[in-house]
């Protein structure tokens, strides 16, 4: 098991380096020059102001360094917690921005993976062989996963924002309110969560049903389910053993849907102007905000890799085999 | 175990929402040392704004309100210069003259020395009176290199404070216009709190719990807003006889235009300063929305927007080609097909519309262009392009192929669709124009270092003065950086020369004014130095559901522009707030 | 075995309607366009007309015909889907079958690399890739979504492949000289031929869903008209408050619509090649 682990932190650490660097690279192959779009739109036609401007900023973003010591640095900033200043809400430190925009995007993420896998399998080992509500599930989860996230964010904003009004359509609080740990705000906090919530758990919900139905399928036409049911062993219990092994293949599953989930949620709260990440990375996107970016992407690399490492921890958990013996094998 | 993990996740989640939105709003804390009578005080109802007290506003703020800062013009907080910091005067383009603000009065007593009384009995927030030293101080700010009023120095020479509410101003050179310009725009900082101030903090201090002299102080922001909440000691309710009734303003920080028409329709929103594509049909439609003017253009103009060409590259270094050029552009299909007629189209000369008495209608009409193909190709043929070799473009006179590149910002989609229509009209005349949409860094980069060939630009607001607008199109000398004015690089000595009489022209000589701007146009006319197309608006859609009284262009509502955008609070942005009334007494 | 597979496919609902669906679409994506005159941007009539006879799908604020982008964007988006997930597809394949088949440090590395490309999130790549290298034609996107996609693939190859290697029949050809190379191409591939083509299905919806995310963010192809961005515009310019509802629902059904049909035909034919799995 040591191994195990010490082989799957090994591949997370090689993929956050690599993520670092090409991080790190990719910003100065770009075309243009960030500093002279940052004294573009500070307006400053004196050229005295100007060159003094531009040395300001090429020093304090380190643009003068040769390249090697620029790159050390970056991981040594990085270490620091130090993610740069945004040209963006220029003069706010990156990692601030971020700090504030994770809860919100963990608030919609967390819960919209879990229930949807947990709602999701139930619903597809309930499908899974009854004609009747297969006929119903299956399409429906289908029409679902082929769904763009933004497209069904989109409509659902429409339709309860727009059209019926009961929804808000963005922002992760009222204009009219200021925080404060008051019902009405804790309300309100939950209202404008619900339809970005309800958005992602629809999408993710009908391939995590398509997933376990398929595998149960398989399982119930397994040599030990036939044995068991030739045992004369209820079916009851016999699907219960199939469930319990196509949990197995979905967690391994929830692993690898994480990159395509989070992305999801990017689109989401973009839809929704909804205060996460998404709506950072968009920003920085819109304003070429070079740091703002960057940070993003490293935040969400560092996320995904905790959240595969739960899963792992999760796995082995669940799974006796792994327990035992198994050194490797599954990475 | 699922179940429970299921009954477990709502309650932490509800907990991080509400951690995140706690620690990122922050209650305000008062400046130190702050004797004003009231902290911001906490609004009622658990927290939140009571709507008919409250005015929402949006289009100003694309990124998260970051600083307070107002010597940053560019992007400071929506409102941190106008609502908390004030000028010494306003200035009001409808009447086109000065209205003095925290300034009693102001004149030139000669010809090179200009004096300001100020106002009495004025208070900073914290309760520390406001005096000339203060002014003083301000002006001499502009001393530091990075302070992006520095050039005044090179004509002020010196500012003087004999007296607490005298202010004088020496200059080696008077530059009348100019000085009008900036008399109006930079905002009066307090002495007691910028004076240890670093050069570093004042360009790029945050300056958080910002002390001004003005109608409203700061209440909270987030992300995505900012909140002010009244001054209810404002000087001006006095001796101004104004009182903006909205207790609080709350500024809604833009992620995308469609939230905005959202929040617009959802009554959650009064002023939107956004461009709303398809705003005549909010207008035409039973929203309950309006503009300025209830028909096309809808809006007051706000800044012209041109299509400039690089005068250092062949063909663009020929008028006669540029003038070919101008008249090859539909710009009514513009206006109608991509605005919908929310604009309208720029005279020849480009002058925006409330500079109208500026233009010498008699040279425009000798001089003045219109869309026609029939003579754009005329034209072409008579400066001696011609098509060589048959593809139905012409080419150099040398016979080399012209093949130009028009660029607009990725993702400017009103632009985008605009260079598109001007590409289609130049072929249809025979010069091969395509329609290139770089990113806005490169775009940047190349409009500044003069490696393009043809961009549009808009980038000079409405001001006092025809003069802005001169030097927009003629500032010389062409460096080899040009970040502001003459992205064409066009040298004329001359046309520069008259841009600087008119600059040394005393602003109440209206006449002397109008005579050196016609040379001035003439020599616009013949040159076309930059190709004025379009007047973008004054972009503004308000709802009349919680306030009333919006400015417009019918009976007597007030004519002064609807706007909180930056830097026209003083050019009657701050005067229409102080008009609205409450729908619901 | 092969008629007997065709005797299953014609019987197969899933796969009749899920390729009915998508030999329609594509056959208005690739011919569709030539029954139109003018370019898909072309300013052609009255703005913000609701479908009807003369515009089918009606058109935009500027007065743009829908119909004409919808037909375009098919195009597009076929094309990237097809393109991306084919590239995913080949590198999947050449990284599986090597890795596999060869085993050994070979295997070692590949596998270290698709794990790693594996858990990076790949849509949060493509925005770095695309915001700073500014990606702008459907074939560069496409370019880059299959760099992006192929780990799932190559995993699950390799896995098959492990297991076809010790069978007799590779021996065989091994014992006899037979290259590497010739022994994934001839003995290893056909006899996987439909798990590939399953996978190939999977990263061709994959491909279009990515493909139509990057163009609502706005990092979508400037030279073309796809349904990702007619989704962008519609949302960018406020379809829906101005209730053009037909410049917004049409692409994301189309999205929806392909993308459930690939996936439907996609379990139909796993179904075919897969006995266990058919309806009782």
């Amino acid at each position: 098991m040591r191994r195990y682990f010490g082989r799957k932190l090994l591949i997370y650490g090689l993929t956050f380096f690599m993520a670092v660097t090409v991080n790190w690279l990719v910003p100065r192959l770009m075309p243009g020059d960030p500093v002279a779009s940052m004294l573009a739109r500070a307006r400053v036609a004196q050229p005295e102001a100007q060159e003094a401007l531009r040395v300001y900023y090429n020093n304090l973003f380190g643009f003068d360094l040769p390249w090697w010591q620029q790159y050390l640095n970056s991981w040594g900033s990085l270490f620091r917690g130090d993610f740069g200043i945004s040209l963006w809400a220029f003069p706010t430190p990156v990692a601030d921005l971020l700090t504030r925009a994770v809860p919100y995007s963990l608030a919609l993420l967390v819960p919209s993976i879990l229930l949807s896998w947990v709602v999701g399998n139930r619903l597809g080992a309930l499908a899974a062989r009854r004609k009747v509500l297969d006929n119903t599930v299956l399409p429906v989860s289908y029409v679902l996963t082929a769904t763009p996230y933004l497209w069904l964010a989109a409509l659902m904003a429409w339709g309860f924002g727009v059209v019926w009004g009961i929804f808000p359509v963005a922002g992760g609080y009222s204009f009219s309110m200021t925080p404060s740990l008051t019902w009405a705000f804790v309300a309100d906090l939950f209202w404008h969560w619900l339809l970005p919530f309800a958005s992602l758990f629809l999408v993710a919900l009908g391939g995590w049903a398509i997933g376990m139905r398929n595998v149960i399928i398989y399982e119930l036409e397994s040599d030990y389910a036939n044995y068991m049911s030739a045992l004369g062993a209820p079916q009851k219990l016999i699907r219960r053993y199939a469930f319990r092994n196509a949990v197995l293949p979905q967690i391994t599953g929830l692993a690898l849907q994480l990159g395509v989930l989070v992305a999801g949620a990017l689109v989401t709260e973009i839809v929704f102007s909804y205060p996460g990440l998404g709506s950072l990375i968009l920003a920085a996107i819109q304003n070429k905000d070079f740091f703002l970016l960057q940070g993003a992407f490293l935040f969400i690399v560092l996320g995904v890799l905790i959240a595969n490492f739960i899963i792992d921890v999760v796995y082995v958990i669940v799974d006796p085999r792994t327990r035992v013996g198994m050194a490797g094998a599954a990475a | 175990m699922r179940n429970r993990a299921t009954r477990f996740l709502i309650p932490i989640v509800a907990a991080g929402l509400l951690a995140a939105a706690c620690t990122s709003g922050g209650t305000p804390t008062p400046a130190p040392g702050a004797t004003a009578p009231a902290a911001p005080a906490p609004a009622a109802e658990g927290g939140a704004f009571p709507r008919n007290e409250t005015l929402y506003t949006s289009g100003t703020q694309w990124g998260p309100p970051a600083n307070f800062n107002p010597i940053r013009e560019w992007d400071s907080a929506t409102g941190t210069k106008g609502l908390v910091y004030e000028t010494l005067f306003h200035f009001d383009p409808v009447a086109g003259k000065l209205t003095p603000w925290l300034a009693a009065s102001g004149a030139w007593v000669d010809d090179t020395t200009y004096e300001v009384k100020l106002r009495p009995n004025i208070t900073w927030s914290d309760g520390k009176p406001f005096t000339a030293e203060d002014v003083k101080f301000t002006f001499e700010l502009g001393k530091m290199e990075t302070i992006p009023y520095h050039n005044l120095w090179n004509w002020l020479s010196a500012v003087e404070a004999p007296d607490a509410s005298t202010v004088r101003f020496s200059f080696s050179k008077a530059n009348y216009q100019q000085w009008d310009f900036n008399i109006y725009s930079r905002s009066i900082v307090p002495k007691h709190i910028w004076e240890g101030r670093a050069e570093k903090d004042v360009l790029d201090g945050i300056n958080e719990n910002p002390v001004g002299t003005g109608a409203y102080k700061y209440h909270s922001h987030d992300q995505d807003r900012v909140a002010w909440v009244k001054n209810d000691t404002w000087w001006g309710k006095a001796q101004l006889n104004l009182d903006p009734k909205p207790k609080y303003i709350v500024d809604i920080v833009n992620s995308s235009n469609e939230v905005a028409m959202g929040l617009l329709l959802q009554k959650g929103l009064d002023l939107s300063n956004n461009f709303l594509p398809g705003a005549a049909n909010l207008v035409s439609g039973n929203f309950g929305i309006t503009t300025f003017y209830p028909e096309p253009p809808y809006m007051l103009s706000a800044n012209t927007a041109w299509l400039v060409p690089n005068t250092t590259k062949k063909p663009m270094n020929d008028a006669a080609f540029r003038k070919a050029l101008a008249t090859s552009v539909d710009v009514k299909k513009i206006v109608e097909g991509v605005y919908g007629n929310l604009v309208k189209p720029a005279s020849p000369t480009g002058l925006l519309p409330q500079w109208d008495q500026f233009v010498d209608q008699a040279v425009v009409g000798q001089k003045g262009f219109a869309f026609d193909t029939a003579k754009a190709k005329q034209m072409l043929a008579a400066a001696g392009y011609k098509d060589a070799n048959g593809d139905g473009m012409v080419e150099n006179k040398d016979g080399s192929p012209i093949a130009l590149k028009l660029i607009v910002p990725a993702g400017w989609t009103d632009w985008m669709e605009a260079i598109r229509v001007i590409a289609t009209g130049a072929k249809a005349a025979g010069i091969n124009v395509e329609a290139e949409f770089p990113d806005y860094n490169a775009l940047v980069e190349a409009r500044n270092s003069g490696k393009f060939d043809l961009v549009i630009n808009n980038e000079r607001q409405l001001s006092n003065s025809p003069y802005t607008y001169f030097e927009y199109v003629f500032q010389l000398p062409v460096q080899a950086q040009q970040n502001t004015v003459n992205f064409g690089r066009y040298e004329n000595e001359e046309a520069w020369k008259l841009v600087q009489q008119l600059d040394g022209t005393k602003t109440d000589d209206v006449e002397g004014m109008k005579k050196v701007a016609s040379q001035l146009e003439s020599i616009m006319l013949d040159e076309m130095p930059v190709i004025p197309l379009w007047y973008n608006g004054l972009w503004s859609q308000v709802s009349s559901s919680v306030w009333k009284n919006w400015p417009s262009s019918e009976g007597s509502a007030p004519k002064s522009a609807p706007t909180m955008w930056r830097n026209w609070l003083e050019l009657g942005g701050f005067e229409s707030l102080a008009s609205l009334q409450p729908v619901a007494p | 075995m092969k008629t007997e597979a065709l005797y299953f496919a014609i019987r197969n609902t899933k796969l009749l309607v899920g390729a009915g669906i998508i030999l329609v679409l594509l056959g208005i994506g690739v011919i569709g366009p030539f029954f139109i005159d003018k370019p898909p941007t072309e300013y052609v009539g009255m703005q913000m007309q609701p479908p009807g006879g003369e515009f089918w799908l009606g058109t935009n604020t500027f007065g743009q015909d829908l119909w004409a982008q919808f037909v375009h964007g098919l195009r597009t988006t076929f094309l990237v889907g097809a393109l991306g997930g084919g590239i995913a597809a080949v590198i999947g394949m050449v990284v599986g079958f090597l890795a596999g088949y060869k085993g050994g440090w070979i295997d070692e590395i590949l596998n270290m690399l698709t794990n790693i490309v594996l858990v990076l999130p790949t849509l949060a790549v493509l925005f770095i890739l695309n915001a700073y290298i500014g990606v702008r034609s459907a074939g560069m996107q496409a370019l880059f979504i299959g760099l992006t996609q192929w780990p799932w693939a190559a995993r699950s190859i390799r896995a098959q492949t492990f297991s076809l290697r010790g069978r007799d029949f590779v021996d065989l050809a091994r014992l006899s000289g037979v290259g590497s190379g010739r022994i994934i191409m001839r003995e290893i591939a056909p006899n996987m031929s439909s798990y590939l083509l399953l996978t190939f299905i999977l990263l061709f919806g994959g491909s279009i869903l990515i493909a139509s995310s990057l163009d609502f963010i706005g990092l979508g192809p400037t030279d073309a008209v796809s349904l990702g961005l007619m989704l962008q515009q519609a949302h960018q310019w406020s379809a829906m408050h101005l209730g053009l509802w037909w410049w917004f629902v049409p692409p994301g059904a189309g999205i929806t619509l392909i993308v459930g049909a690939l996936y439907v035909a996609n379990v139909g034919l796993d179904e075919v090649f897969n006995p266990k799995l058919r309806e009782l």
